[in-house]
């Protein structure tokens, strides 16, 4: 069953970031990459991990491909891209993956993963949360004042002043 | 009176009913009946209790409480049972059809007018079957430029979206379709598809106004995220759990809009933000954008659309009842099954009648479901008032509402919050 699950992800996650890639209409590239983004998070369903999976659906797929859609949308692709068909480039791509997947997969199935078996319980988001407020503290302050700074940033960056005009603003 | 159908006799009709009943029978008989049993010479029919099955008797077993009851309650635990009929889909859009019912009879109350009148006997009680039926046989108009895979596809997956939203909401103790042991999360997993399909539908009309509604819904759901997100922050801190279930079994005595009422009511108005309600209802401004993001739709991609918006609309009243009234929780007014029914059956006249599988609901399941129905009407009630008092917001105001005051007033709730639990009036030797 699981492995069912696994390989049809593997095509979905696949397949889409190939589609991504490789479609000519924007939009379309990037409903795939979306598709691929949902993978992910089907793999972290596999992976007994539904906190990091839903986040991945929620952050990655609900807000980082809306962003990407959107701006999609707002350009004018005529204007900045020009077609570039070149065959050999791309086939030299394809071969170039297909040989570092290829190489990749060996060293993984090689390392002896495949021999570890665990019947441990999935990890309960509340022990996430212990761990990150005792043991890993430090690092939970960084990221908080990283984020901070971004979006006090940001706030800086977008902030104007607004010319007064006749028109009430407020 | 009735002007559409001046001809209408309600003997006639009823003539005409019988009319039909007696020709369906009278074919039975000749035709059906014959071919039953000619097929029947061929299948071999199984043996029950060790007996031969014959069409009469699986005709008595249909008649038969008895046999039918255990049949019923086995389905009933079923998990087509819950997607199709209780807690999920059947459910979810019953209530949404009587919201779409009671939204424009209340409409019309409110700005003095009479509103749907003329389908059905009383007050156009009949006014929504009437609608849906136009919506079926109306032509589906595609633009010529459309992009049509996309826009053949949003409104399916915008009905989809909104009943997985649906399946989330658990509706009595343990009658819920998925109980997902982090609810919540998978909550704003599924708020954050709306959007793009959305856009993505808006986009694929290929017209100037689905397009400026879609981006002005864009805007508006993404940034209504946060603060919906952050406002739920404090129950999930008071509670801590992320199961909608076991929030709801956690208010049994006070409903969490007690202790936090500035994150029910953050999250009441980002809750109109996303549903594309007045006065946030910008991506859909009538009087400015058409119909905004929906004015290419025609016929049942329409009503799609529709259904989709009201089952979102109840499963967003639902989750504030759960996170916020208690869900469930409420005084027992259910009176419980009669005693003798179960020991000694019904007694009509000269014989007894004494049925296994009885209750079929128990006490509990339907005082819950009652519970809950009031409190998501009352929700919904709410939800649609303002339509018929407030005036539609301004871009520029709607997103400074939401960027700037309610996340300011959401971090206020959740030191309320971090304050209650600290201080021990909630959460371990607290009040719960």
């Amino acid at each position: 069953m699981a492995d069912i699950a696994f390989l049809a992800l593997s095509v979905i996650t696949i397949g889409s970031a190939i589609a991504a890639l490789e479609m000519r209409s924007l939009i379309y590239g990037s409903i795939a990459l979306m598709g691929s983004l949902g993978g992910i998070a089907g793999f972290f369903l596999l992976l007994d991990a539904p906190f990091v999976a839903l986040f991945q659906l929620a952050v990655y797929v609900g807000s980082i491909a809306v962003l990407i859609l959107f701006t999609v949308m707002l350009v004018k692709r005529e204007l900045i891209f020009k077609k570039i068909e070149d065959q050999r480039r791309k086939y030299a791509g394809i071969g170039l993956m297909l040989v570092l997947m290829v190489s990749l997969g060996a060293i993984f199935i090689d390392s002896g993963i495949k021999t570890i078996t665990t019947d441990e319980p999935p990890v309960d988001f509340r022990d996430i949360g212990i761990d990150f407020v005792t043991y890993y503290w430090p690092a939970l302050i960084l990221m908080g004042l990283i984020l901070a700074g971004t979006v006090t940033g940001a706030l800086v960056l977008a902030r104007r002043v607004d010319v007064e005009v006749g028109q009430r603003t407020d | 009176m009735s002007v559409i159908a001046p001809d209408f006799k309600l003997s006639g009709f009823i003539k005409s009913l019988l009319d039909n009943i007696f020709w369906i029978l009278l074919l039975f008989v000749l035709i059906g009946l014959p071919a039953v049993f000619m097929i029947l010479i061929v299948i071999e029919m199984p043996i029950i209790d060790g007996e031969l099955l014959t069409p009469f008797l699986a005709l008595s077993y249909l008649v038969n409480p008895t046999r039918t009851l255990p049949v019923i309650q086995a389905f009933m635990t079923t998990d087509i049972f819950r997607v199709m009929a209780f807690p999920g889909f059947g459910f979810a859009a019953l209530l949404a059809a009587g919201t779409i019912f009671a939204e424009r009879k209340m409409m019309a109350k409110i700005q003095l007018r009479v509103g749907p009148f003329y389908c059905g006997k009383f007050e156009g009680i009949l006014q929504l079957m009437g609608d849906g039926l136009k919506l079926i046989s109306k032509e589906i108009i595609i633009p010529a430029k459309a992009d049509k895979p996309i826009f053949w596809a949003a409104p399916v997956l915008f009905v989809a979206t909104a009943a997985a939203f649906v399946a989330l909401i658990p509706v009595a103790p343990g009658w819920v379709v998925a109980d997902v042991d982090l609810g919540l999360l998978a909550v704003f997993a599924v708020i954050g598809f709306f959007p793009i399909i959305t856009i993505l539908s808006a986009w694929s009309a290929n017209s100037k106004y689905p397009f400026i509604g879609g981006i002005r819904a864009l805007f508006q759901m993404v940034s209504f995220e946060i603060p919906l997100i952050l406002s739920l922050l404090g129950v999930v801190m008071v509670t801590g759990t992320l199961n909608l279930s076991e929030i709801t079994a956690s208010q049994s005595n006070f409903p969490w809009i007690v202790f936090l009422p500035i994150g029910a009511i953050v999250f009441f108005i980002a809750m109109l933000a996303e549903l594309e309600r007045i006065p946030f209802d910008l991506p859909e401004a009538e009087s400015e954008i058409v119909a905004g993001w929906l004015t290419e739709l025609s016929g049942m991609l329409y009503g799609l659309v529709q259904l989709g918006s009201y089952l979102k609309l109840y499963a967003f009243a639902a989750l504030f009842v759960v996170l916020f009234l208690g869900g469930w929780n409420g005084p027992m007014v259910v009176p419980p099954f009669p005693e003798e029914i179960i020991t000694e059956g019904i007694e009509m006249g000269p014989i007894t009648l004494s049925i296994e599988g009885l209750p079929l609901l128990t006490q509990e399941m339907l005082n819950g479901t009652l519970w809950f129905v009031l409190k998501t009407v009352g929700v919904i009630f709410f939800i649609i008032l303002p339509r018929g008092v407030f005036p539609r917001v301004r871009v520029d105001l709607l997103l400074d509402l939401g960027w700037t005051k309610l996340i300011g007033l959401c971090f206020i709730n959740i030191f309320i919050a971090l304050g209650l639990v600290y201080a021990g009036v909630l959460g371990p030797g607290g009040l719960q």
